[in-house]
């Protein structure tokens, strides 16, 4: 075995143990904050799927991600008794059917084209949101309580104890982020990777790149519409900040900055951006502006994002001076 | 039997008048070269065949099967396969993968995402097969973009027949390569279309007059001559089109 | 009948507004590729700009000449220290740029001018209302329809009659064909981007006494843009023209007829035109 694949096992055996033990380990309110970071390392994960992987950016991520939380919101509010796992994927396939329709019209386009329509989507999706009050409450929001979580023979857990939330949450993101990687494993997954390499040529092996794409863009949708929902579950409220142009960016914002090129940089990006911004907006209100800086500093001079710079910088240098001695 | 028919094929480029009429029958089993000089529409009628554009008039026929209109994806599938002029491979990909992509298409895999692709020994065994078919087995894990031109051409020539097509449409396979390695790449095309149909575009006489069985000529988009070898290279019009270069 | 004239009106004056903003983003687009996202951002800028001029140095004239400047400036260094950069990375890269870039700006102005819209007062020659078809007219409005047909025949008259006009077309039918004939195509870049810039801002500095100036400007304007572009065809001066106009009349009319549907209307449009025609009415085909 050598020495990257042992240093990726310990790497990620420490990892695991941490955010096993991270309750045990942490005060409450740090519990709270990294189930957030979780909700949104999904997110991001998702993000990345269209574009470090198939190589297309959508401008609005956020249309999928803020239809997962208001079927969430609504269901809470209205439906009672409903299992919390039903929810989730009620919420995953509202996210998948949001996705198609959006995917519909974007997916054959690519580049700027591609971008725009996903953003003028969800400008509208966020404006349906914003003037069906009757439904939505618009800008006022909604606040859900957490319904408890029923374990087959444990009884109810009460998801108010941030604890449980953390478990739950830590569960069901691994569990999508793993079907994430997995399906890159795929055929399916091949096919779309290798599109964002030659669109063209993948079409005259016989691939219908439209289908594939949207098929991606769907599972995409299907992760994001998870993601949202855990939100609202971690807020206990949904307003249309969920679907708007800063939920958008930020989703952009992590995966950029954690890394498009490898499938870990988005969770990177999504930790680096909740401690920073944790950090930014407790010296000033301004600190939209100095993620909107430090985003386009990152895309002018680290283009591989902080895992490129971890990937080539350090390690290399490491092993550089491991040969020499 | 003709495996492919062009009837009455115009193509115009908003306004501009490519392909005037061009009507050709490929027989099943021949290797079939079209000549002619620059801007005589070798390449558009490539295009066309393959269903990258569509003509302004004409038909086009596969196996008894009317693919005018068909999407590129859907004329592959049916057995039509293409390479390129400039080298169009996946440029960061491994040589294998390039390959293994192009198999994973031919055993319609294409939608499958319940298994890995590394498990597949199916595909990974067909995709070795065709690397050294080519004799590209040594730079099976580099990088395509990191190749000579020569073997990338050669990555080029392999991923037109991974997919086992019945029709081999080559688009100048001898593009850019020195004498040496187009003396190389004439019996490796040789080899590879056994029991296929080849149409082959080449400026290169030589390796034209070696592979062709009959030859087209085009000129200013319409067909100057269709015959043997021999015929062409007796041709009076065919000699005055080239001022002379047979 | 009269009505709809006046409607008829409204609809003109926003669709000239918003030609002179798409018109930038569509050559921009058209001769190097990129798809300007910051271009709302200028247009936002001259806005605000307008209104601390006239606002502070009490002189809205003033500001039809300054904003510009300052904001074509503005926009050649952005295009010189950051676009130039990121251009050989792709256009992912270039997105992602143009998008954090508008998306600074758009801070920048919130924090400086602060959330809430503001009103930029007129001068006394272009307010108040003249008799028009039995009822009264703003001035402010005929001024604007005026003005920005003054612009469009001072840009057509550029393109289509000067020697710089010709390259800025010929780069955009094809950039690389200009460069091997000798032309500085960097600069011819340079120039039409910061024109573009300057263009926007004017527009921006018309619309805010018209529109007011707000921080979702940029946005709204942006997507409105798009529309004009997607529509009217990649590059095309004169899809974005007949574009920016129908979809004047299409908000103008809309907001009357089914006013909680115009949104709508136009979306479906857009996907429409996508769908038959994915490089617009008047756009070539890629």
């Amino acid at each position: 075995m050598n020495r990257s694949r042992v240093l990726k096992i310990a790497g990620g055996g420490i990892a695991s143990l941490f955010l096993l033990l991270l309750p045990v380990l942490l005060p409450e309110v740090d519990v709270n904050h990294a189930t957030e970071i979780l909700v949104f390392a999904l997110f991001a994960v998702s993000f990345n799927l269209l574009l470090g992987y198939c190589g297309l950016l959508p401008f609005g991520h956020a249309a999928c991600f803020g239809v997962g939380a208001y079927a969430t919101a609504l269901i809470f509010k209205h439906i009672t008794g409903m299992p919390f796992v039903i929810t989730i994927m009620i919420s995953a396939l509202s996210g998948f059917v949001g996705a198609l329709i959006i995917g519909f019209f974007c997916v054959r386009l690519s580049g700027g084209y591609f971008a725009l329509i996903s953003l003028a989507f969800q400008m509208f999706f966020y404006a349906v949101a914003l003037k069906w009050r009757d439904v939505t409450s618009g800008d006022d929001g909604m606040s859900v309580s957490r319904p408890d979580f029923y374990l087959p023979g444990l009884g109810p857990l009460s998801l108010m104890n941030i604890q449980y939330l953390y478990y739950i949450t830590l569960v069901i993101v691994v569990l999508a982020i793993l079907a994430c990687y997995l399906f890159l494993k795929t055929p399916l997954g091949h096919a779309a990777i290798s599109m964002r390499e030659n669109a063209t040529r993948a079409s005259f092996l016989g691939f219908n790149v439209f289908l594939t794409r949207l098929a991606v863009f769907c599972f995409s949708g299907f992760l994001a519409g998870i993601a949202g929902a855990l939100f609202v579950v971690h807020q206990e409220f949904v307003a249309t900040t969920v679907m708007d142009v800063h939920m958008s960016f930020t989703v952009m914002l992590m995966a950029t900055i954690g890394g498009t090129g490898h499938f870990l940089g988005p969770v990177l990006g999504a930790v680096f951006f909740m401690v920073f911004q944790d950090w930014i907006s407790s010296l000033t209100k301004h600190w939209w502006l100095f993620m909107g800086i430090f985003f386009v500093m990152v895309v002018l001079y680290a283009e591989g994002g902080l895992i490129g710079l971890f990937k080539w910088g350090k390690i290399r240098a490491w092993f550089a001076s491991e040969k020499e001695s | 039997m003709a495996i492919l028919r062009l009837q009455d094929i115009y193509k115009d480029f908003s306004g501009l008048q490519v392909l005037l009429g061009i009507s050709m029958e490929i027989q099943q089993g021949e290797c079939h070269a079209i000549i002619g000089p620059n801007g005589a529409g070798k390449s558009t009628l490539f295009n066309i065949i393959t269903g990258l554009y569509k003509p302004s008039r004409g038909q086009i026929t596969f196996l008894d099967r009317d693919i005018t209109r068909s999407s590129i994806h859907k004329i592959a599938r049916m057995g039509l396969s293409r390479s390129f002029q400039i080298i169009n491979i996946f440029p960061k990909m491994t040589v294998f993968e390039n390959i293994r992509i192009a198999v994973l298409s031919r055993f319609n895999r294409r939608f499958n995402c319940t298994s890995f692709l590394h498990r597949d020994r199916r595909i990974l065994e067909e995709s070795d097969r065709i690397l050294s078919l080519i004799g590209i087995t040594d730079v099976r894990n580099v990088p395509a973009c990191e190749m000579s031109y020569g073997m990338q051409r050669q990555l080029e020539l392999a991923l037109t027949l991974a997919r086992d097509p019945i029709l081999i449409l080559l688009d100048e396979p001898t593009a850019g390569l020195n004498a040496e390695e187009t003396r190389g790449i004439v019996p490796l095309i040789r080899k590879v279309i056994q029991g296929k149909t080849l149409v082959i575009v080449e400026h290169d006489m030589e390796v034209v007059f070696n592979l062709a069985d009959r030859i087209t000529v085009l000129n200013y988009g319409q067909v100057l001559a269709t015959g043997t070898p021999d015929e062409i290279r007796g041709s009076e019009e065919v000699k005055k089109a080239y001022l002379g270069r047979i | 009948m009269d009505i709809y004239i006046i409607q008829a009106i409204h609809g003109l004056v926003y669709g000239m507004l918003l030609f002179l903003v798409s018109s930038g983003l569509t050559l921009v687009l058209g001769m190097m590729g990129v798809l300007n996202l910051a271009h709302a951002a200028f247009y936002m800028l001259g806005a605000y700009f307008a209104y601390t001029i006239t606002v502070h140095l009490g002189n809205f004239w003033l500001s039809l000449i300054v904003a510009p400047l300052i904001v074509g400036t503005l926009g050649i260094g952005i295009e010189h220290f950051t676009l130039r950069k990121v251009h050989k990375s792709g256009h992912v890269a270039e997105l992602l740029l143009t998008f954090g870039l508008f998306y600074v700006l758009a801070e920048l102005v919130r924090i400086i001018w602060g959330s809430n819209p503001l009103r930029v007062p007129l001068p006394a020659l272009l307010s108040g209302e003249i008799p028009l078809m039995g009822t009264t007219y703003p001035i402010y409005r005929i001024f604007i329809l005026g003005f920005s047909f003054l612009i469009l025949i001072g840009m057509a008259l550029l393109l289509l009659r000067t020697r710089i006009g010709i390259l800025i077309r010929a780069a955009v039918s094809d950039a690389d064909m200009v460069d091997v004939l000798g032309t500085n195509v960097p600069r011819v870049f340079r120039g039409v981007f910061g024109g573009g810039a300057a263009l926007a801002a004017l527009a921006g500095v018309i619309a805010a006494p018209f529109l007011s100036t707000y921080p979702g400007m940029g946005l709204d304007i942006l997507l409105d843009c798009f529309v004009v572009i997607v529509v009217g065809g990649f590059g095309s001066l004169l899809g974005a023209f007949v574009t920016s106009l129908m979809l004047g009349q299409l908000q103008s009319f809309g907001v009357l007829w089914i006013p909680r549907l115009a949104l709508v209307f136009q979306f479906l449009l857009m996907a429409v035109v996508l769908i038959i025609r994915p490089t617009g009415l008047f756009g070539e085909k890629q």
